[in-house]
């Protein structure tokens, strides 16, 4: 890394923008992507980052108010998007409803510096507009079958960084946690992949690390 | 880190174009590869040809495209370049053929253009990715791979 020793001088433009970085958090029903949120919120807090989120749901409000009864994060930070179909619809096809309430969570919020949006998606295809986020994570866990990354679904390939969740269950599931980690490595080219027990938190610290290094920048 | 939080020009403006060659006299212009899809990014941690690592941090409303000035001052300049896009060649047996492909493609989300009797897709990844995909399609032959690159 040359940083700016290399010949470029120092850049004095704005130390950051107005609105917040944008992380989308998506993969299949009851992977942990819940429950990785509620990891990640008392985390970025106690870096001092200024956070909010959406989370988004085909006809109810339940995720966001599991999150808002948390008590991990002010209520008012919380916002539910109904998407009324499948939920990754809203994330990729037409990400309107998100996207205007992540504008909205910036006007209220001035000094917001990151928004989780969570959303589920019923398959292992669902994926983020890059309109509506900066980057994000598709979570996939041991008891859904130690094939997924082989099966290369468009979410495993292409998010920028994958997270094996509830890797405590791979001795009860049969499943051989380094072989999946192996073949998840080999399908994303190298690409990101954790491996995460959001029950406990084993792992969340280095989800928390990559977010911060690869979008918010803050130096903390 | 180099932090680049605005598009201040565009490569193809004349008047940029001549600060850029003055500049590259000095060796001080330096290039971010992107691919296409990242172009609708934000934020993106990114390093330049010369290994400098930076940080794109734009506002929602701008975005970058291919020769995108992120810096340009008297000593220096960073400029965004996009990747070539890399082409899967399909070509469907018949109509029957034809219609499914079609079908599959947009099923998939790919993005294609049409050349005459063949549809090109879009590769985002490597072509394995998209091969493994269609491998019913073209094990029976109802598609034949005509190239890819």
């Amino acid at each position: 890394m040359n940083d700016i020793a290399a010949g470029l001088g120092p850049a004095v433009q704005g130390n950051r923008p107005r609105t917040a970085a944008r992380v989308g958090i998506g993969g299949p029903v009851g992977s942990g992507k819940t429950a990785l949120l509620e990891q990640l919120i008392p985390r970025f807090l106690a870096r001092g980052t200024d956070i909010a989120v959406i989370t988004n749901d085909i006809a109810t409000k339940e995720d966001a108010e599991r999150v808002r009864r948390s008590g991990l994060i002010a209520p008012e930070r919380v916002l539910a998007v109904e998407t009324g179909a499948c939920p990754h619809s809203a994330i990729r096809e037409d990400p309107t409803l998100n996207m205007q309430s992540a504008d909205e969570l910036d006007r209220r919020f001035p000094g917001l510096e990151l928004i989780l949006i969570e959303s589920g998606g019923d398959n292992l295809a669902s994926s983020f507009s890059l309109d509506l986020v900066d980057y994000w994570l598709f979570v996939i866990d041991v008891a859904g079958g130690d094939d997924i990354p082989r099966k290369r679904g468009l979410g495993v390939l292409s998010c920028d960084l994958l997270v094996i969740n509830k890797t405590d269950l791979a001795p009860y599931t049969r499943t051989d946690l380094p072989r999946m980690r192996r073949e998840a490595d080999e399908v994303r080219g190298g690409r990101p992949v954790l491996l995460t027990n959001c029950a406990t938190g084993e792992g969340v610290d280095a989800v928390v690390e990559t977010i911060a290094r690869e979008v918010l920048f803050d130096g903390r | 880190m180099l932090r680049l939080t605005s598009i201040v020009g565009s490569a193809s403006d004349p008047a940029t174009a001549e600060r850029l060659h003055a500049l590259s006299h000095r060796g001080v212009v330096e290039y971010v590869t992107l691919n296409r899809a990242d172009t609708a990014r934000r934020r993106l941690h990114v390093f330049t040809d010369r290994g400098t690592e930076a940080a794109i941090l734009l506002e929602r409303s701008e975005r970058l495209a291919n020769g995108s000035v992120l810096r340009l001052d008297d000593q220096g300049a960073v400029v965004v370049r996009l990747e070539e896009p890399q082409w899967l060649a399909l070509e469907p047996r018949d109509t029957a053929a034809a219609i499914e492909l079609g079908y599959f493609c947009g099923n998939m989300h790919w993005k294609v253009r049409f050349a005459g009797t063949m549809l090109h897709v879009s590769m985002e990844g490597p072509a394995e990715d998209y091969l493994v995909r269609i491998a019913a399609l073209t094990g029976d032959g109802r598609v034949r791979v005509a190239g890819h690159g």
